[in-house]
């Protein structure tokens, strides 16, 4: 029996295929671009042809994500928040606390000490802080979105960014460059930003946040700068999974295997 | 526009239930009383008053004054799809896209003469001091004279004494706008009226309660914020009377309001006034009931018909709305104990400050009982700013997370 979990993001469209053991055979990340449907053919056509499945020895899809009721022979669609909790606490036991940043989402969710969910929150109205931010302000600063976590490193403290909207973040950053500021000390200021809005929505769902055992999912936590500044914000150490991009699909196709695996 | 639409709608309920009268329903009543009212309301020649939301529209009523508060015809306007122009009249006027939509929506509508010419406008101090600056706008741009009661924020004999007097000045007044001297004989029969509808709702709440509980999403929304503008009226009557008996037919013959009630959901403010499939999800999908809103089960001791002013006065200082967060969070926790709910859904109207900002005191006044909290960021009454996907996932994860929990009615 092979589990197929889909998470359909508004970046990215992530797929995960498990075998009747619950062990990872394949999994993948492709861009969502503007027809969902011809990412998610993609995405499973990837991941069965790397573990050399075919389709019909799938038994079970559980789609999550955005646009989780896109998935046609999907036997359930269950909300990304499940499915990350469920991921997270696969692959990082334990964890009593997880944020989760991704495309127009962020999202934070407590666990209860059996790892279930006992709360959670979600960015307020606007997509101020997640990955669609970031990739704004790397076309800003002329780099490509993935080098901003080396940038981070690389930086001085001293940029502040007093705007988390888009647009007016983006003007800023473009006035600091025109300053002389430095790129590395932008970037800082920036994931300092993040880190920032990040804990407020933290807060509202564990006020208290210590000894609490804290994981980080979603595309942006392979921004090593952002997981730095979260730890820093947060004041305790921020644990990321290997795949932190697929956690949602891994914890769709583990639910998926505990639905409908017999 | 809105007083063709009241029209057509009572012509419409009255032409299917003449047809068809085994089709009636309470919610088809509630909804053909309430096009009666809106009739009135535009229809030329009549005393009207436009109104804060803590008018006493029983007295009103009983003095011959057809009268509404401001923030019906904004509901109606997003029941009908039709805010969007009346917002953007507002914020061309120069309000503020972030103030509250209900608000937006009454003042661009009365900009473009959406609404009728009051004879004057009541406004009422609590509870919320936008509602104030609305009906104060209105007040100048109908240039009508304007009544503001002062509503104490705590009951105390001083503070009954001090709106009661307020309300008999208020009768009198009205009572001489409509053209007549204030009648102690009919303001009775109208306190009487309204005592009546008063004893119903208690029945109506307490139907409710039961667990399956025989309401489904729509039976009581806006209920208890409307039926007080028909109080004091047979109207009032009527309604409350067939929604208690539709209610008690139902837990009769064994009946739930959401076939299969599964969740047992407590609604904080106001529902979401324009079309959205948000309800229908809870109901098909999950089969989550929304067993009371904050705004209905809102009851008073019975007023006095020889002596109303008292009784009216101690209502309005008592409506949960008005005084300190604190009685209204205490509130929301006996609800959702009496009411056996799952979980509470607090959408956090955009521009109410009353409502977002009390949100962590309600937030933590339910985590200290372990029932959880879904705070929805959406505007209750501008369609524009809603995004079905985002409000979709956050109802979605939030029934998911209270389906790994024991029922509150188990």
């Amino acid at each position: 029996m092979r589990f197929l979990g889909i998470d359909v993001g508004s970046l990215s469209c992530d797929a995960a295929l498990l075998d009747d053991r619950g062990e990872l055979l394949a999994a993948t990340v492709v861009p969502t671009g503007a027809r969902n449907r011809e990412a998610i053919a993609r995405a499973t056509d990837e991941v069965l042809r790397a573990a050399g499945v075919c389709a019909q020895d799938v038994t079970a899809i559980v789609s999550t994500g955005y646009g989780r009721d896109r998935v046609e022979g999907r036997r359930a669609a269950v909300t990304e928040i499940t499915c990350h909790a469920r991921g997270i606490q696969a692959l990082l036991p334990g964890t009593r606390l997880l944020i989760d940043i991704g495309g127009q989402d962020s999202k934070a969710v407590r666990f209860d000490a059996q790892g279930g969910v006992a709360d959670f929150a979600m960015n307020d109205k606007c997509a101020a802080g997640t990955g669609r931010f970031l990739e704004a302000m790397a076309r800003a600063l002329e780099v490509d979105v993935s080098a901003l976590g080396g940038l981070d490193r690389e930086g001085t403290d001293g940029a502040t960014l007093s705007s988390m909207c888009t647009v007016f973040a983006e003007s800023e950053v473009v006035s600091l460059i025109a300053d002389g500021v430095a790129v590395g000390a932008i970037v800082r200021g920036l994931h300092r930003a993040i880190a920032s809005r990040t804990l407020g929505m933290v807060k509202r769902i564990a006020p208290d946040l210590s000894g609490l055992v804290v994981a980080m999912s979603g595309g942006v936590a392979h921004n090593a700068g952002v997981v730095r500044a979260l730890s820093a914000a947060l004041g305790c150490a921020v644990r990321v999974p290997p795949r932190p991009d697929i956690v949602g699909a891994f914890g769709a196709a583990l639910i998926a295997r505990e639905r409908f695996g017999g | 526009m809105i007083g063709e639409y009241f029209a057509g709608l009572a012509r419409d309920i009255e032409a299917k239930l003449a047809a068809e009268p085994a089709a009636s329903s309470a919610r088809k009543v509630f909804a053909l009383e309430v096009a009666r009212l809106g009739v009135r309301l535009y229809s030329p020649g009549r005393p009207v008053a436009w109104c804060g939301v803590l008018a006493p529209f029983d007295l009103l009523n009983g003095v011959g004054v057809t009268s509404c508060f401001a923030e019906f015809v904004g509901a109606m306007l997003a029941g009908m799809g039709a805010a969007t122009p009346p917002l953007e009249g507002a914020e061309q006027a120069g309000y503020a896209a972030d103030t509250c939509a209900y608000h937006r929506a009454v003042v661009g509508a009365a900009m473009q003469g959406m609404m009728p010419v009051p004879d004057f406008l009541v406004a009422t101090t609590t509870p919320c001091t936008g509602g104030l600056a609305a009906i104060e706008n209105l007040a100048r741009l109908f240039r009508r004279e304007l009544l503001v009661l002062q509503i104490p924020r705590a009951e105390t004999e001083a503070g009954v004494r001090f709106l009661a007097g307020q309300l008999e000045r208020l009768a009198r007044f009205a009572a001489g706008r409509a053209g007549t001297a204030l009648d102690a004989e009919r303001v009775a029969a109208a306190v009487e009226l309204s005592n009546l509808t008063r004893g119903l709702m208690v029945e109506i709440y307490d139907l409710a309660r039961k667990v399956p509980s025989p309401v489904g999403n729509r039976d009581l929304a806006n209920f208890g914020i409307v039926v007080p503008l028909l109080m004091g009226t047979q109207a009032g009557v009527d309604v409350a009377r067939a929604t208690r008996d539709e209610l008690a037919a139902r837990v009769g013959d064994g009946k739930s309001g959401v076939a299969g009630e599964r969740f047992r959901l407590l609604w904080v403010q106001n529902r979401i006034q324009f079309p959205n499939p948000l309800l229908k999800l809870l109901e098909d999908e999950y089969r989550a009931v929304i067993v009371v809103d904050e705004l209905n089960d809102v009851t008073w001791e019975p007023i006095d018909p020889a002596d109303p002013y008292p009784g009216m006065a101690r209502r309005a200082i008592g409506l949960p709305l008005n005084g300190p967060a604190e009685r209204r969070v205490a509130r929301l926790r006996q609800l959702a104990t009496e009411y056996r709910v799952d979980g509470v859904i607090h959408p956090c109207h955009w521009g109410c400050r009353q409502g977002t900002g009390i949100r962590g005191l309600v937030q933590r006044g339910f985590r200290e009982t372990g029932i959880p909290v879904l705070n929805l960021e959406v505007d209750c009454i501008d369609a524009r700013s809603f995004s079905e996907g985002q409000l979709r996932t956050r109802l979605e994860a939030f029934l998911e997370l209270i389906a790994g929990r024991p029922r509150a009615s188990a």
